[in-house]
C-alpha cells in the first residue's frame, strides 16, 4: 500500500516530476524503425513522457525528434515539407535539420544572420535493434545505449514490435514482474487435451512439441516463493514453485531500469522475451515487445506467429492498437470463460492488458492489499522511487552508467530444493545475475 | 428560483453531499431483474449516485452489489469469474461472496488467516417487483423496502422497464409532477378529432374509458389548472383541477414519494396505474425505472406489447435500455409533423418529456427560472426534499421510516367544484392520501 503522495511520485512522469526526471536520464524507444520507413517521408507525431514531439527521417536517413511547433509563429511542423535534409514549415518556409538548427529562414533578408539565433528544441536520437531511441535528459548526462542482448544478436535473430495500452505504465510493469498471476490470469480450464492446447496457443510456455510439465506445476502451485536480488542495472526476481518431485521449478524475470522487464519462461534453447514501457502520458503508454534467440535466426513461420499475436506480442492493427482492447471489452467471451480459460479473453498479452487497464487509468495504491507473492512488486517500487528521490537530491542513477550490465537473460530452471536463487542463476545462465555480456565482448 | 447554492444542494447526490446522504437512506432500484438473468452469468458494471459498482448473481440466485476493484491489486472484478457462490478475480484468484466476504485467497499460505481480514465493500440488496434494489446508506439505518402497490400485486398484474436519461434526475422528476405541461408538450394540435384521439389512445397519457375524448378536450382547453398539495408520511399528493363542460372539475392527481418516485395522474377506476422512479447515475445522467400495474386483473399480452413498444411513459428502448429517440439524434424530431399533428414533432410521450427535460441542460440552472401558480407542485417538492436533506445533515431525528405508507395510488376524477382535494381523494380512493394498504393487510 502506498500513500497518495507516493502513488503520485511513482506514476507521474511529465516534465519536472521526480519520476519524469529519472526516466529522462535513460534512452527510451520512441518509435519502431519501420514507422519512418523512407527518407524524406511523412513526419510522425509522437508523445513521450507527456511531451508532444515530431519525428522525421531526413534525406540522409538520419532521424530527428524535435519540438513540433515552428519557433516563428507556432505552426505545427507536422504539416511541413520533409526535404533536402530538413523539415520546412509550410507556413513561411522556415527550415530545420534533425538537430534543430535553423538552416533556412526565407522571410529574412538574404544578408540577415537572424537564423543563426533560432533553434528548435531537438533531442538526441539513435537507431538500434530496429527501434528509434531518444534521450530527453540533460545533454551532459547522456549515457550509452543500454546493451540489451536483443541488440547484440544479428537482426535476423530478433523480432520487435509495439502495442498501445490504456493505463499508467507502472501498473503494467508491475503486472509483468508479478509472475504469481500465471496460476490464475493465464490459466486454462479445459479438460480436453486438444482444447487446452488450443487455449494456450498464444502462450510461450505451450510453444513446445509435447505437453509440458511446467504448465501443470504453475497450475498446481499458486503460492510461489519469491526471492529478489539487486544488480547494477535492475532486479532479478525469482519465484519457486513445487514440482512433482522434491525439485523446485523456478521462473525468474528481470527488471531493468527504468522500464524494461524480461519474461521468466525460457529454458535453454527457447526464445527470450522482454518488454519496455514508454509513457505517452500518465494514463496511456506504448509497450515495445521484443524477443530474440541467441543461437539462430527466426524462421518466417515464427515471425508470422509473432505478427498474429503471441505471448507478449499483441495482435495489433496498422497503428499498433491491439484488436482486443478496452474499447471493445477485449472481446471477452463469457462462455469460453466458463469452460475453457480463466478470463474468456484471447491472448496472453490481451489478458494482461485487460486486467491492468481494469485497475483504472492510474491504480489507486492507497487501497491495495499486498501479500507474500507481491514482493517483486514491492522491491521494484522501492528501487524506482528511491532512485527518483536520490536524483532529486543530486545522485544520478547507477544504472544509467552501467550500459553493459543490461546484457542479461531471464528464464526458467528446475533445481534442487537446497539451491538459492544465486545458485540457480549460476546453474542456468553461468552467472549469478544472468550476465551474458562476455559473449559479445562487453567484458566480464 | 433558487440560489446557486440551493441549486447545487438540490441536484448533487455524490458521496458526502447532503442530498446524496438523504438518498442513501432509501432503497434504490439498481437494475431490472432481467439484467442479471442467470445464476453465475456475466457480472454487470453499474453506477449509482456517482459510485461505480459491480453487480452479479451467484450460484444460488442471490445478487451482490459490490465495489468493483479487488482489494489485492485493484483489478476490476468485472473481468472475473462468477462461479460457485462468489466472484473470483481473474488476476490472482481472490474470491468474494455477495456480501463482500473474502471466501478464497489462494496466493496466501493455506494456514494463513489473512483472508479473514480482507473485505470488499458490499451493499445490501433485495429483489422485489422485478427490480434489484440496493441500499447504500449506514447499515444500522436500513429501512424496509417501500411497499409500493406495484410490488404487492401479483407479478402478472405489473410491467416494469427502464430508460436512460441525459440530465440531472431532479429536473426530470419535476417534469413529472408538473401536470400543467400536458396542455402543451403532449398536445395534438390537429383539427381531425379522430386522429387526435388515436394518438392519445396509443400513448396512455389520458387513460381509457368512454369519456376519454372529453378528458383530452378538458386538458387542452384549460391550460391553467388550479393546484392543491397535501403532505403525508411518504411524500406529497399533488392535485390539479381543470374546468369541464359543466361546473364540475376534472382533477388530475399525482403522487410524489420520497425521495425519487412519482405516480402519474391519469387513471380512473379500472384504468392501469403508472409510476416512475429516478435513480441518479451521476449528477448529469439518470436511469428512470418506469412501471405500470393494475390491481384487479393480469395485464394482457397486448398491453405488455404496447408498453414494450414505447410511446407511453415507457420509452421505446434498445437492448441496453437506451431510448431509440434520444439527445444524440435530436429525438428524431420531425419538423413537418410539428407543424400539423404534434406540438413537438417528437414521437412518444416519454420522448417528449425527455427532450424537454434534457433541453434544460445537464443540470438546470434554477437561478434563471420564473415560476408561476402552476408550478407550486414543484415548489412543494423542493421544499420537502431540501428540508429533509437539511434535517438529516443537522442530525435531527429522522422521520419514521414509513415503508407501508408507500402503498398509495394516484389518478384522475371528476368532482363537484366545491370539493377540495382531500374530499376528492376520499371520493376517488377511499382515503385522503390515496392509501390502499388496507387491501394488502396493512393497518391504516
Amino acid at each position: 500500500m502506498l500513500s497518495k503522495a507516493d502513488n503520485e511520485l511513482l506514476t507521474q512522469s511529465g516534465p519536472g516530476t521526480p519520476m519524469g526526471e529519472l526516466m529522462r536520464r535513460f534512452w527510451m524507444p520512441a518509435l519502431l524503425s519501420e514507422e519512418l520507413p523512407e527518407r524524406d517521408g511523412p513526419p510522425k507525431k509522437i508523445r513521450i513522457l507527456g511531451e508532444d514531439l515530431l519525428a522525421f527521417r531526413d534525406s540522409n536517413g538520419k532521424v530527428g525528434i524535435v519540438e513540433p511547433h515552428c519557433p516563428h509563429r507556432g505552426a505545427n511542423l507536422y504539416y511541413g515539407r520533409n526535404e533536402e535534409c530538413g523539415i520546412r514549415c509550410s507556413f513561411h518556409g522556415w527550415k530545420f535539420d534533425v538537430e534543430g538548427n535553423c538552416v533556412d529562414l526565407p522571410t529574412s533578408p538574404p544578408e540577415s544572420t537572424y537564423k543563426d539565433t533560432i533553434k528548435l528544441n531537438a533531442y538526441p536520437v539513435r537507431e538500434w535493434a530496429d527501434m528509434i531511441w531518444v534521450y530527453m535528459g540533460p545533454r551532459e548526462k547522456m549515457p550509452e545505449l543500454p546493451q540489451l542482448e536483443l541488440g547484440l544478436v544479428p537482426a535476423s535473430s530478433r523480432y520487435v514490435t509495439k502495442k498501445w495500452q490504456d493505463c499508467n505504465w507502472v501498473q503494467s510493469v508491475e503486472g509483468a514482474l508479478d509472475t504469481a498471476h500465471f496460476s490464475f490470469l493465464h490459466a486454462v480450464l479445459a479438460k480436453d487435451q486438444e482444447k487446452a492446447r488450443a487455449a494456450l496457443a498464444k502462450a510461450a510456455i505451450a510453444d513446445q512439441a509435447t505437453p509440458d510439465d511446467r504448465i501443470r506445476w504453475i497450475h498446481n502451485d499458486p503460492r510461489p516463493k519469491f526471492t529478489v536480488l539487486g544488480h547494477d542495472a535492475g532486479l532479478l526476481i525469482g519465484a519457486a514453485r513445487k514440482t512433482d518431485g522434491s525439485d523446485l521449478y523456478w521462473r525468474i524475470s528481470q527488471f531493468l531500469m527504468p522500464n524494461h522487464a524480461y519474461t521468466p519462461t525460457a529454458f535453454p534453447g527457447e526464445i527470450y522475451y522482454g518488454q519496455c514501457w514508454v509513457p505517452v502520458d500518465d494514463r496511456s503508454c506504448w509497450i515495445y515487445t521484443y524477443c530474440w534467440q541467441p543461437d539462430r535466426p527466426f524462421s518466417n513461420a515464427e515471425r508470422m506467429k509473432f505478427d498474429s499475436g503471441f505471448n507478449v506480442h499483441a495482435e495489433v492493427d496498422d497503428e499498433y492498437m491491439p484488436l482486443r482492447n478496452l474499447r471493445n471489452d477485449y472481446l471477452i467471451d463469457r462462455t469460453v470463460q466458463k469452460h475453457d480459460t480463466f478470463t474468456g479473453i484471447e491472448g496472453v498479452s490481451e489478458q494482461d492488458a485487460a486486467i491492468q487497464d481494469s485497475m483504472g487509468p492510474i491504480q489507486d495504491r492507497t487501497k491495495e492489499h499486498l501479500g507474500p507473492t507481491d514482493i517483486g512488486v514491492v522491491e521494484f517500487r522501492k528501487l524506482l522511487m528511491s532512485s527518483a528521490r536520490a536524483l532529486k537530491a543530486g545522485t544520478a542513477p547507477k544504472a544509467a552508467s552501467a550500459a553493459a550490465h543490461y546484457a542479461v537473460r531471464a528464464g526458467g530452471a528446475v533445481a534442487a530444493p537446497a539451491k538459492d536463487l544465486e545458485a540457480v542463476m549460476a546453474e542456468r545462465f553461468g552467472h549469478v545475475r544472468g550476465y551474458v555480456g562476455q559473449q559479445y565482448g562487453l567484458g566480464d | 428560483m433558487l440560489s446557486r447554492a440551493d441549486n447545487e444542494f438540490l441536484t448533487r447526490s455524490g458521496p458526502g453531499t447532503p442530498m446524496g446522504d438523504l438518498m442513501r437512506r432509501f432503497w434504490m432500484p439498481a437494475l431490472l431483474s432481467e439484467e442479471l438473468p442467470e445464476r453465475d452469468g456475466p457480472p454487470k458494471k453499474i453506477k449509482i449516485l456517482g459510485e461505480d459498482l459491480l453487480a452479479f448473481r451467484d450460484s444460488t440466485g442471490r445478487v451482490g452489489i459490490v465495489e468493483p476493484h479487488c482489494p489485492h491489486r485493484g483489478a476490476n472484478l468485472y473481468y472475473g469469474r462468477n462461479e460457485e457462490c462468489g466472484i473470483r478475480c481473474s488476476f490472482h484468484g481472490w474470491k468474494f461472496d455477495v456480501e463482500g466476504n473474502c471466501v478464497d485467497l489462494p496466493t496466501s499460505p493455506l494456514e494463513s488467516t489473512y483472508k479473514d481480514t480482507i473485505k470488499l465493500l458490499s451493499y445490501p440488496t433485495r429483489e422485489w417487483a422485478e427490480m434489484i434494489w440496493v441500499y447504500m446508506g449506514p447499515r444500522e439505518k436500513m429501512p424496509e423496502l417501500p411497499q409500493l402497490e406495484l410490488g404487492l400485486v401479483p407479478a402478472a398484474h405489473r410491467y416494469v422497464s427502464k430508460k436512460w436519461q441525459d440530465c440531472n434526475w431532479v429536473q426530470s422528476l419535476e417534469g413529472a409532477i408538473d401536470t400543467a405541461h400536458f396542455s402543451f408538450l403532449h398536445n395534438v394540435p390537429s383539427k381531425d378529432e379522430k386522429a387526435k384521439l388515436d394518438v392519445f389512445k396509443k400513448t396512455s397519457a389520458i387513460g381509457a374509458g368512454s369519456d376519454v375524448q372529453d378528458r383530452v378536450r378538458w386538458v387542452m382547453d384549460d391550460p391553467r389548472p388550479r393546484f392543491s398539495i397535501l403532505g403525508h408520511d411518504t411524500g406529497l399528493v399533488i392535485g390539479a383541477a381543470r374546468k369541464t363542460d359543466s361546473s364540475d372539475r376534472y382533477w388530475r392527481i399525482s403522487q410524489f414519494l420520497m425521495p425519487n418516485h412519482a405516480l402519474v395522474p391519469v387513471a380512473f377506476p379500472g384504468d392501469v396505474y403508472h409510476g416512475q422512479c429516478w435513480v441518479p447515475v451521476d449528477d448529469v445522467t439518470c436511469w428512470i425505472y418506469t412501471y405500470s400495474w393494475i390491481p384487479d386483473r393480469p395485464l394482457s399480452n397486448a398491453e405488455r406489447e404496447k408498453y414494450a413498444s414505447g410511446l407511453s411513459l415507457h420509452a421505446e428502448v434498445d437492448a441496453e435500455y437506451m431510448p431509440v429517440r434520444n439527445i444524440r439524434n435530436d429525438y428524431l424530431i420531425d419538423r413537418k409533423l410539428q407543424k400539423t399533428m404534434s406540438f413537438t414533432g417528437i414521437t412518444g410521450v416519454s420522448e417528449q418529456d425527455a427532450a424537454i427535460q434534457d433541453s434544460q441542460g445537464p443540470i438546470q440552472d434554477r437561478t434563471r427560472e420564473h415560476l408561476g401558480p402552476t408550478d407550486i407542485g414543484i415548489v412543494e417538492f423542493r421544499k420537502l426534499i431540501m428540508g429533509a436533506a437539511r434535517a438529516l445533515a443537522a442530525r435531527e431525528p429522522a422521520a419514521t421510516q414509513a415503508s407501508r405508507g408507500y402503498a398509495v395510488r394516484a389518478g384522475g376524477w371528476i368532482a363537484a367544484e366545491d370539493k377540495d382535494l382531500k374530499t376528492v381523494m376520499v371520493e376517488r380512493f377511499g382515503h385522503q392520501h390515496g392509501h390502499v394498504g388496507g387491501e394488502y393487510g396493512f393497518a391504516d
